[in-house]
Formats: structure tokens, C-alpha cells, sequence
């Protein structure tokens, strides 16, 4: 690919986005390159990139999972639920990782072996794995945890980097390998482009719409625990509404919703437009509406953009022939 | 000369006495940038509050505007959160929070103090009290219930009756609070010829309220009014007597606005209603955190200030919650035909 082509590509434009970004916000705010200000920009969000990072494989092979806010929420409340009977933390953590995975499951079991849609199955686990948190605290916040488990989400571990970052970078690494780098990430992409062919060619379709669905549950609970960690106390509300952001993060990446195409270098340039974009305009001051409507806009344009061109294209050519 | 010593040494005490009184004075004309942070943006109590906040900004001839953020309400606990932290990183002097997070803001408001940001909680406090410098409550919950029993009585009148509440939803902390105290104050001889017979739910959605507000008025044929502690119910409830033309039986009252309450009060439907100024609530809240990041006073029980046309208040601990420190504003307005046109406005 020449420099060119690269540049036209969508990890183009979206670096060219960034930049773009990041320029006026040094030129906005003299606070935007404070250390503390960037890690902050990450750790206001960081569940959510997390989850965003699980996301991306789902959506590549063609499904979606809209109960990941909700498996946060459950995951936390059990948590909660746990330490306020005395279960010692510890264990609480591993029962709270458990029910993220059954939650992933019991998805990826209505998805991959009944065959049901993924928008549907995970539609019904968004409302149903919060009513089973809303159920175990109720409407009540608890807190009290041990000062290490608060510690673990509040303080950073080096300079300004808490453990939750560690723990994004890490996993963005691994998903990165597995996705370009191994056979089970080819697998993904044969999926979602063709879920028939791959059917034919004898590949595990199941198991690999299982694994997903059950990975992806798994990290919604840990990032529901880091999320209770920064906060130091849960409600039954918590996370309410984020797996609409984690999947404007993903399609904003370049990932197409229909499967199929799409990689992680998208993902994460996406992650990093929208997060220096909120951050901006956090420190220039201006209200959650305009923000809302910001992020909105870009992605209709995210949408837009390439199929614009994509008809432009054939018409031009149409026009020519 | 004896008596002369003793007036001089009075005098010289009153001086001081007048001394000590003027210390909470706030110097005004500092330059502060502070932010006003409501649960989120988009209904009429906050923009009052916004609206107080800036008389107040405005009197103290603050040379930095105040900055009005607030998130979006599905966004609430997030957005208060990265709100916080982002003034923080900004270096405010003073955030002033209704607090929609719970002790979830708990971690960020810390940060926040300890980067020198005094921060003061209006309208909904930070539970453990925990990175809060001090409450600004509206009323006192006690009085609320009190000022119910009297709209109810001076409403239903001597010969009495039924009436029932009409609430938001079961497990809403305030509102429970509010018509337990209530309660306890029935009990009292004055109110013996009213009988409360009911509480409802309509969870502060308009459609809901309206048919519980029907409901009650079929069970109840010799209802004389409802009681409606929300600003959702008692405009539901109101609608509902009004299209039923059963606002010569069945009277409303509660907690209400102004602005939404006009044409009922005007019509005899909900003759009377009370409600806290949400223009004074925001007012004094900015007085507070001005003062106290101005230094004029700290954030310790017994301090006094003047709050400009509001007078004195003191800062007292908290017997709502367990830890913290409140400035009760109070009282209540009692609104009715005469002075519910000019607080619409």
C-alpha cells in the first residue's frame, strides 16, 4: 500500500482526525498535556474502551452484544452483594468474574447452538442481567470495600498509570495478536464475512461465536469491577447505557456492523479520537449536550463517509463508461 | 468613674461583639473561577437555581463567570464524575454539586479537595459526606411534612375529611421521608377531623399519576383532596380533577412550581401548594462556596456569613445524615391566587 493509499484509508482519516484534535486542544487549554490530564482522559472511560476492545471481534464476526453495559452493572452488584453478606473480597471478585461469564454464556449458548440473533438474545440480557443487579443491591449504594480494592482503581501504580490502563494496554495487545495474528482471528473475519461458506468449508462456527460471547462477558465483568473500584461504591443503575458508546467506539473504528471488515488499529485510533475529543471539551467548558451531540455527529459521518464515496464512485464511473 | 469604666469596657464589648459578627462578612470582588454542577441540564429547578447562583455572582462582582455544566440525564453519574474531575484539572476554586452520583462522586470530589477545590453539595448532598465541604439544604425535612399537614387542613377546612397522597415511586428516599414526617405531625389534636386514607404511586411520570389520581377518586367517593409531593404528581393530579370537572370536590395540593402550578391555582383547582425557591437555593449556594474559597470562612461548625439579601446563616452538623455539615436555608413558600403569577415568571 502506498503512503498515499494509506493516508486515503479509514486509519487515515482517522488520524488525521486526531492530530487535528489534539492540536486544538493544546491551543484550547493549557491544562490538556498535564500528565495527570491524560491519564485522566483514559480513566474516565477505560471500562468502556475495555469492553470496546472485546467489542471489536464480536461485531467483526457479524453478531453484536448489547448486554455489555449490563453484565458491568451485574458483575458490580454482585460484588456488592457478596461483601455485604461477608463474603471476603477475593472470592466475591472470582463469583462476580463467574456470573460475567455465565451471563457470556448463557448469550453465546442462545446465539452459536439455537441460532438465534445476537440483537435479540443480547437485547434480552440487557434488560435482564440488570434487573438481576437492581434486584441484589436494590435502590440502595454500597460501599465499604478494603482500602486495596479502592486502591486498586483510584491510585496509579506508576506515574500517573493506574491498573486499569495497564490491564486496557495489555488486553489491547493480546486481542491485537489474536485477531491478526492467529488462526482463530482468521477464523472471525471468514465468519463474518460469510457466515454460509465458512459454515461449508467445516469451520467451528459454534465454538467460535461461544468463545466470543463468553470472552466478551468476561471482560464486561472485570471492567464492571474495575469501574467499582474507581468509584468505591456500586449502585444498581451502574454503567447504564455505555454499551451504546462502545459501539459508536467500534463503528467509528471502521468496523462495518454487517461483519467482516475492520481491524484494531481502527479501534484504537477511534478510541483515542473520541476520548481527546470529550476531554477537549470537557476542559473548554462546554455542557454533556453538546458533547452528546458532537460525538453523535461524527458518527453519522463515520456512516456517511464511506458510503457517500463508495456511491459517488460507482456513479462516476457509470458516468464514464 | 467607676460607671464610666463600665460603659467604656461595654461599649468596648459590643464592638466587639459587632467585631465577631462581621467576620463571615464576604468580601466581594475577588476573582474565582467557580462551576455550578447540577444533576444534569434541561428542567426548570436547576435553571432557577443557575439563575439565583448568577444574582448572586453578579452582586459579588466575581471577576470570572460562573460556569454552568451540567451532563446529560441518561449520562448522570458519569458525566458528574468526569465533570468534577475535569474542574479539578482545571484548578477551580469552587464546584457546587447537586449530587446525583451517590457516594460514587465520593473518589473525584476527594481529588478535588485535595487539590484545593472547596465543594459545596445543594439540593442532594453527598451521602457519608465524604469530599463534601458542606451541605445547602433546601428545607428541613421535618418541616415539609408539617407545612403538608397545614395545606391539607387549611385546604380540606374546619368541617374536614378524607384526603390521600399521591407520591413519586415506593423506595424515592425523599418523598418517604417527607410523608413519614407527615405523618407525625397528624397526629397532633389540631389535624383530628382529617383522615389521611391512602398513599399511591405514580412513579413522577405524568400518565401514571393522572390514573392514580383517578383511581383514588372512584375508591374514595367522599375524597377531599389529594396530596401530591412531587412536582410530577401534583400537575398530573391537578389535570386529572380538572378534566374530571371535580375540582369542586376534590382539591389539590403538595409540592408544586410556579410556573407549572399557574393555571390550577388560578382556577381553584389546587388553591394552594409549597415549594422552596430554587432562585434562593442556587443564591445561596453560591454565597457559600464564595466565602469559602474566598476564605471569609471555613467549613467548620459555627461559622456564620451574610448572605447578602437573605441574611445570616450558620453552618451546624448534619442530623440527616451521620457526618457532615449543613446550612439549612428554609423556610417554605407557601404559594397560592395571590403571589403564584409573580413567581411563574
Amino acid at each position: 500500500m502506498s503512503a498515499v493509499a494509506r493516508l486515503r484509508s479509514w486509519e487515515g482519516l482517522l488520524l488525521v482526525l486526531l492530530v487535528a484534535i489534539v492540536a486544538m486542544n493544546v491551543l484550547r487549554s493549557p491544562y490538556y498535556l498535564g500528565v495527570t490530564n491524560i491519564a485522566n482522559l483514559f480513566q474516565l472511560s477505560i471500562e468502556k474502551i475495555i469492553v470496546a476492545l472485546i467489542m471489536t471481534l464480536i461485531i467483526i464476526n457479524g453478531e453484536i452484544d448489547l448486554s455489555v453495559a449490563s453484565v458491568m452493572g451485574l458483575s458490580a452488584c454482585v460484588l456488592a452483594w457478596l461483601h455485604q453478606m461477608g463474603v471476603p473480597l477475593p472470592l466475591a471478585i472470582i463469583a462476580s468474574l463467574g456470573s460475567g461469564l455465565a451471563a457470556g454464556l448463557f448469550n453465546g449458548f442462545w446465539v452459536a447452538y439455537v441460532g438465534l440473533p445476537s440483537l435479540a438474545v443480547t437485547l434480552a440480557g440487557l434488560i435482564g442481567f440488570r434487573g438481576i443487579a437492581r434486584i441484589l443491591v436494590e435502590d440502595r449504594s454500597v460501599g465499604g470495600f478494603p482500602s486495596w480494592f479502592n486502591t486498586l482503581g483510584q491510585q496509579p501504580v506508576f506515574g500517573p498509570v493506574t491498573a486499569s490502563i495497564v490491564i486496557f494496554f495489555v488486553l489491547f495487545a493480546i486481542i491485537a495478536v489474536v485477531l491478526h495474528g492467529s488462526a482463530l482471528g482468521r477464523l472471525v473475519y471468514v465468519i463474518g464475512n460469510n457466515l454460509q461458506a465458512a459454515r461449508y468449508s467445516g469451520v467451528r462456527v459454534k465454538w467460535v461465536k461461544m468463545a466470543l460471547f463468553a470472552t466478551s462477558g468476561l471482560i464486561a465483568a472485570l471492567a464492571g469491577l474495575l469501574y467499582a473500584a474507581r468509584l468505591g461504591a456500586v449502585r444498581g443503575d451502574m454503567a447504564t447505557g455505555f454499551e451504546l458508546d462502545v459501539i459508536t467506539m467500534v463503528l467509528l473504528g471502521g468496523v462495518s456492523i454487517f461483519g467482516g471488515s475492520g481491524n484494531l488499529i481502527g479501534v484504537g485510533l477511534s478510541i483515542l479520537v473520541i476520548l481527546n475529543l470529550r476531554n477537549g471539551m470537557g476542559l473548554a467548558s462546554i455542557t454533556g449536550n453538546t458533547q452528546t451531540s458532537v460525538i453523535g455527529a461524527l458518527l453519522i459521518l463515520s456512516v456517511l463517509v464511506p458510503n457517500m464515496t463508495q456511491v459517488l464512485q460507482s456513479r462516476w464511473k457509470g458516468r464514464n463508461t | 468613674m467607676k460607671k464610666y469604666l463600665l460603659a467604656a469596657a461595654s461599649l468596648a464589648a459590643l464592638v466587639c461583639i459587632g467585631g465577631i459578627a462581621s467576620a463571615g462578612d464576604i468580601a466581594p470582588g475577588k476573582s474565582l473561577d467557580m462551576v455550578l454542577l447540577p444533576k444534569f441540564l434541561g428542567i426548570l429547578p436547576f435553571d432557577q437555581a443557575h439563575k439565583g447562583a448568577e444574582e448572586a455572582a453578579a452582586e459579588l462582582k466575581n471577576g470570572k463567570k460562573l460556569q454552568f455544566l451540567g451532563p446529560t440525564p441518561e449520562n448522570s453519574v458519569a458525566g458528574q464524575i468526569e465533570i468534577t474531575t475535569n474542574a479539578t484539572t482545571q484548578g477551580v476554586a469552587a464546584l457546587m454539586l447537586s449530587n446525583n452520583a451517590g457516594d460514587q462522586i465520593v473518589p473525584a470530589a476527594k481529588a478535588a479537595q485535595a487539590k484545593g477545590v472547596k465543594v459545596v453539595t445543594w439540593d442532594s448532598p453527598i451521602p457519608t459526606s465524604e469530599g463534601e465541604d458542606v451541605f445547602v439544604a433546601q428545607v428541613d425535612f421535618n418541616d415539609i411534612g408539617k407545612v403538608m399537614a397545614d395545606m391539607a387542613l387549611s385546604t380540606i377546612g374546619d368541617a374536614g375529611g378524607k384526603f390521600a397522597v399521591l407520591s413519586a415511586s415506593p423506595d424515592a428516599a425523599n418523598q418517604n421521608a417527607w410523608i413519614a414526617a407527615m405523618k407525625v405531625a397528624l397526629k397532633d389534636g389540631k389535624y383530628a377531623k382529617i383522615q389521611l386514607v391512602d398513599v399511591v404511586y405514580g412513579n413522577d411520570q405524568s400518565e401514571a399519576s393522572y390514573n392514580q389520581a383517578n383511581a383514588l377518586v372512584d375508591k374514595y367517593p367522599d375524597l377531599k383532596l389529594i396530596m401530591a409531593p412531587t412536582t410530577v404528581g401534583i400537575v398530573a393530579a391537578s389535570k386529572a380533577m380538572q378534566d374530571g370537572k371535580l375540582c369542586e370536590k376534590v382539591k389539590v395540593s403538595g409540592l408544586g412550581l410556579p410556573s407549572e402550578m399557574l393555571a390550577y391555582t388560578k382556577n381553584g383547582c389546587a388553591p394552594q401548594f409549597a415549594l422552596w425557591s430554587f432562585v434562593d437555593l442556587g443564591y445561596l449556594a453560591y454565597y457559600t462556596a464564595y466565602g469559602l474559597a474566598s476564605g471569609a470562612f471555613k467549613a467548620e461548625e459555627g461559622a456564620s456569613f451574610h448572605a447578602g439579601r437573605m441574611g445570616d446563616y450558620k453552618i451546624t452538623k448534619d442530623p440527616t445524615r451521620a457526618k457532615g455539615l449543613r446550612i439549612l436555608m428554609g423556610p417554605f413558600t407557601v404559594y397560592n391566587k395571590d403571589n403564584v403569577e409573580a413567581a411563574s415568571k
